[in-house]
Order: structure tokens, then sequence, then C-alpha cells
């Protein structure tokens, strides 16, 4: 809007900078642990934290933007983690196939439940997507109860991968994923699918197709969930699914909060909710004495601040962040008129 | 074959008491506080803790200790409502079910700090029979065969049967019934009508939380083992048999849960015939999947009416 683009603190506020800024950020934390500045158990809890904000994004717009409410995070997440077993481990081909399979399963599975989501809306539509997550994690559980991918299998582009390779392979995807889905927000997309969330007849009256942008956003969702599903098991390798909470309602509810204390129209807010629900409980409060020695307390403090932010600030974290900007800039402003009143009046 | 047919549908008898017991309280929420209570579960099986304890420390009877489970949760349950719901009615719902959540976790937090972290938690059912000389089922003989029938999935029946048909009555004939019944139409025009809706929402979360915690019980007495999370496969499916009875009546949803654990079951007998004998382990996904393609054919749910939406 301001005629000076050039000046360096517009730059930083152009989004694909920021992203470019946060991604440098994010590796030189793993740079520094590798020197061992900072611990290597927390620069590996950044990583996971980091996993689920790339699902937590598409979360943010299915949810934030398009208004739909969805609990099947974690079949979609279980789709990537099974793709990733058995194109690496149990065929033993390259991970990019492992990409591209993930990525086709989860088009195909997103346009199923998009026109789902054309019949059936709102909370039922959350209800019956966790049908639909709970039959992916029988089937998944059916199939095969445990995983466990082998290091010696997982390569990309001849690169042998470990928890640190890993990590960057995590942080370029979130900072790709990210640049591409602020892009999409600020699109004709992006305001479709706000129309569409805020009424679906006016939308629809302006010409918008319900089904394209709900197949869209449903297709979005699923591919971040499941590429997510996919860092996961490149990150962490082995997975119990019938005893480990990743493919249960437990990860959609948390995905779901996240997305809802950073903010559900905030891409940024998306990241620090997944840091508070995943960040803090791993990389800061386990070190803590008290709370190893009682890490009941974690999961209250948890607890406490998701009904705590939900019920006072509705907007999210981001709401809040904003509204101390704003609350600045008018003191500014206030500032600005004051200084130039007293001008006017020594004049 | 038919025998053991009838046979395989009585062993589900227990568990749809279980989830009947979740759907109805998981639907008094949904009608008169419009959200999804995931706390359900957790709640049910902090009460059935709490019954847990005064089973195996003061040897009580599990007849007697069922009712401090179920004050336990009944009083959380007010307090929810309380000092939670009441002070967020304009969160939206899905900012609702999130605070649920959040209890959720909470809960899952203070049970292993106020029970410790046992490795398993002694149980008894509703018949004992540590009693010498007692067994734990009945024999009714049937067309030559004999169905096998557990007394404490008997017992459970009658109780449920008891328990849900007061509250069906008392939804049908009763102040409080009415004043639920309008809340769940109108919230506003309930209470420009004098209804006191703090006062009957408070009293949905009090049912709610005491049914659960009665259901957790006899789950637990079925001989499933006491956790955290041992509840979260009834309250999934009392979730789901709500959309499949349709969450507009309160008996839908009801129907809907004394259809799914049959179902399941009743699919899993068909492993008794040749070449089918995997098909235990897919029982839950059929059934899921065959409940999603009558949710898609209708909607509303079996027994739901069609909502008209205006613009």
């Amino acid at each position: 809007m301001e005629n000076n683009t050039a000046s360096p603190k517009n730059i930083l506020k152009n989004p694909p900078v920021q992203i470019i800024l946060f991604g440098i950020v994010l590796c030189l934390i793993q740079v520094l642990s590798m020197n061992g500045v900072i611990s290597s158990s927390f620069a590996f809890a950044l990583g996971n934290t980091l996993i689920y904000a790339v699902m937590a994004i598409g979360f943010c717009l299915l949810l934030g933007y398009s208004g739909l409410a969805s609990l099947g995070t974690a079949g979609f997440i279980g789709i990537g983690t099974y793709a990733v077993y058995y194109i690496m481990q149990e065929n033993g081909y390259p991970l990019f196939l492992a990409f591209l399979v993930t990525l086709g399963i989860s088009l195909g599975l997103g346009v199923v439940v998009g026109f789902i989501s054309l019949r059936i809306e709102g909370i039922y539509l959350a209800i019956l997507t966790l049908g639909l997550s709970e039959i992916i994690r029988n089937v998944l559980m059916a199939i095969k109860p445990t995983i466990k991918l082998e290091l010696a299998n997982s390569r990309l582009f001849g690169i042998q991968m470990n928890d640190r390779v890993a990590y960057f392979l995590i942080v370029i995807i979130y900072c790709l994923l990210m640049w591409v889905t602020s892009n999409l927000i600020n699109s004709p997309t992006g305001r479709a699918m706000v129309a569409m969330k805020n009424s679906t007849s006016a939308a629809q009256a302006m010409g918008i197709s319900l089904m394209k942008f709900r197949l869209m956003a449903f297709v979005i969702a699923t591919v971040y969930a499941a590429l997510g599903g996919l860092l996961y098991m490149v990150y962490v390798r082995n997975l119990t699914t019938s005893s480990s909470l990743l493919l249960t309602l437990t990860t959609s509810l948390n995905i779901l909060g996240a997305v809802i204390i950073g903010g559900s129209k905030s891409l940024w807010g998306t990241f620090v909710g997944t840091f508070i629900i995943y960040g803090i409980q791993s990389m800061f409060l386990s070190r803590i004495p008290f709370f190893v020695k009682n890490p009941a307390f974690i999961t209250m403090v948890t607890g406490v601040l998701i009904v705590v932010v939900v019920m006072f600030f509705p907007g999210g974290i981001a709401q809040i962040a904003s509204n101390i900007s704003a609350s600045f800039k008018k003191r500014k402003l206030a500032g600005a008129a004051a200084a130039a009143e007293e001008k006017k009046g020594e004049e | 074959m038919f025998v053991s047919f009838l046979s395989t549908i009585c062993a589900s008898l227990l568990v749809v008491c279980v989830t009947v017991m979740c759907t109805f309280a998981v639907t008094l929420i949904f009608k008169t506080s419009t959200t999804t209570n995931f706390a359900e579960g957790s709640l049910a099986a902090l009460g059935c803790y709490v019954t847990a304890t005064c089973l195996n420390k003061y040897n009580i009877p599990v007849y007697i200790g069922v009712f401090p489970g179920i004050a336990v949760g009944v009083v959380l349950g007010l307090l929810i409502d309380v000092a939670i719901f009441r002070r967020g009615r304009n969160v939206n719902a899905v900012g609702k079910q999130i605070i649920t959540m959040g209890i959720v976790s909470i809960i899952f937090g203070a049970i292993p700090l106020i029970f410790g972290t046992p490795e398993s938690i002694p149980f008894e059912p509703f018949y004992n029979t540590k009693k010498a000389g007692t067994s734990a089922n009945f024999l009714i003989p049937f067309m030559g065969g004999k169905i096998v029938l557990t007394k404490h999935g008997l017992i459970c029946v009658i109780i449920t049967v008891i328990v849900i048909g007061v509250l069906f009555l008392l939804l049908k004939h009763s102040k409080w019934g009415l004043g639920v019944r309008c809340a769940a139409s109108n919230e506003y025009t309930a209470e420009l009508m004098g209804i006191n809706t703090h006062v009957i929402t408070a009293m949905s979360w009090a049912i709610a939380a005491g049914l659960g915690v009665l259901g957790a019980v006899m789950y637990a007495g079925g001989g499933v083992m006491i956790s955290t999370s041992f509840m979260v496969t009834p309250m999934v499916n009392a979730f789901l048999a709500g959309i499949l009875g349709g969450f507009s009546t309160f008996y839908g949803p009801v129907i809907g849960a004394i259809i799914i654990p049959i179902a399941a079951n009743a699919v899993g007998f068909l492993a008794n015939f040749p070449g089918m004998s995997s098909i235990s382990r897919w029982n839950m996904v059929i059934v899921y999947a065959a409940m999603l393609v009558v949710i898609l054919i209708k909607p509303s749910g079996l027994f739901g009416k069609k909502i008209v939406k205006k613009v």
C-alpha cells in the first residue's frame, strides 16, 4: 500500500522474506545443536513440532478460511506414514517416489471427503470425518499393527537420511508450504473460500462453485496432513498404530486446538498454536525438574491453557498480537496528533 | 448356527448398554449446549477410578461403590457447566468443542496425579462370581442349543432400560424435560419464555456426567482394563451413533447406539463361515463404512428431521 516498498522495514513485511528468515532461524537452531550449543533433544522436539505445524497449516486453510470443521486429520496422517513405509521399507524405492504416491493417494481421499462435505455440514461433518478417520486407522491396523522404517532404506536423491537431514527436509517443506499457502490465501481462491465460509448461499450467488472450492480445501488439507505423516515417518521412523496416539482422535483434536489457539485465520498463528500444544511440552516443560517428576502436570497445564485461550481470546493468540500492535499504533498516532496540535498552538 | 449367532448378539449387550449411556449423555449435551462433549469419556473414566478406589481400598461392593463415582461425575459436570460453559456462551460451536478437549487434557493429567499409575486396577462385575459354586453366565436352552448370557450383562441391560426409560419419561412429562426441549430448539426464546436455561444446562451436564460414569462402571465390570483413555472407543461410537440416528431427536441416537455394537458383532460372526476367518479384524471397518454410506444417503440421520435452511 505504501510508496517506498524498497525500504528495509517494508521488505521485512513481505511474507516470503518473513518465511525465509524464519526458515533460516530454524536451520540455525539445528546447526547450533550440531555444535553442542543447544541440546540435540531440544532440536529434535522442535522438528517434531514443525511436523505438526505442517499439518496445522492445511487445517487452518480448511477451518479458518473455508469454515469446514474436520476431525479426520489423524486418518490422513496415517495414509502418509503407511505410504512411506510400504514404498521405502518394503519395496526399497526412494523417498521421492513416496512423496508422489502420498500426494496421489491423499488427493484421491481429499476429493472423496470433499464430496462428503457437500452433503453434510458443521459438527455433523466433523463427526463423520472422525468416523472416516477411524475407518482408516482400523484398516491400517488390520494391515500391519507396527511399522518401522530402517535408516538404511531412507534416502532422498541419494542422500542418506538421518535425524538431522530429515530436520532440514522438514524445515524446507514447512517453509515451502507456508509460502504456497500465504499466496493462496491472498489469491482469488482464498477470497472465494472466505466468502464460502461466511455464507454458502451468498457465495453461490456471486458465482462461486461450492463444489470446486470445498474439494480444493479438503484436498489441500488432506495433502498437508499426509505430508506431515510422511515427514513423521522419515523423522521418527517407527509407529505402533495400536498403542500410539498419533492416528487417534487425540491428534485430530490437538491439531484443531493448535489452529484455534493460534488464531484460525492466521498462518503464523498455526505455528504458535502448535508450539503451545506440542512444543512447550517437549522443549521446555520437560526440562524443569518439577515437571519431569510429574509429567501429568504438563498435560493439565496444556488443558488449562486451551480452555483459557478459547474462553477469553476467541480470535486466538494472533488476535492478541494484533490487538497489542494496534494499540501501539494508536498511541503513536495519538502522540503524533498531540505533537501536531502543540505545534499549531505555538504558531 | 442360529443359536450361536444369537449368543454372539447377546455378547454385545454389555457394549450396547455402555454405548447407549454415552450416547444419551452426548445427545443431552449436544441439545442443551450445542457442542460435542469430547470430555464425556474422560469424565466417565475419572468417576470409574473413584469407584475402583472405593472397591479396592475400602472393600465396598460395586453396587454401593458406584454411587460415589457417579457423585464425583455429577459434581464435575456441574462445575464444568457453571465455571466454563456459562461464561463461554458467546464462544462458537467449534470453540466449545475445543474447550471440552481442553477439559479432556486436564482430566487426563489429573487422573495419574490423584490415583497414581498402577499397572492394572482390579474391578468387579455387578454379579460377583467370587462366591463358590456360581457361574457368571446364564445358559438359556433354545432350539436345541444354548444361548450364553453373562449375568453382569443382564443386570446392565436392566439398569440401562430403567435409567434411560426414566429419563425419557422425564423428558416427555417433567418440567425439566420441557425446559430441555425448549432450550434445545432455541435457547434465547426459551429464556424469553421464562425458562431458567442455566439450571437446565447445569442439570443436563450433571445427568450426562452421571450417565457416563455409570456406563464406565458397567464397561469396567465387563472385564475391560481401566485406564485414562478406556472410554474413548465407546465415546467415539456414541458420536457416530448420534449421527447415524440423527441428533434432532432423542430416540434416534439411542437406536443408533443399539445398532452399532450389534452390527459389529454380527459382522464378526461371519468369521465362522469358511473362507471368512480374517473378517474379525475388519468388522469395525465394515460397520463404519456401511454407516458412512447410510449417512451419505440420509444426511440428517435415520430418524432425523430435515432442517430447512433460510438465507
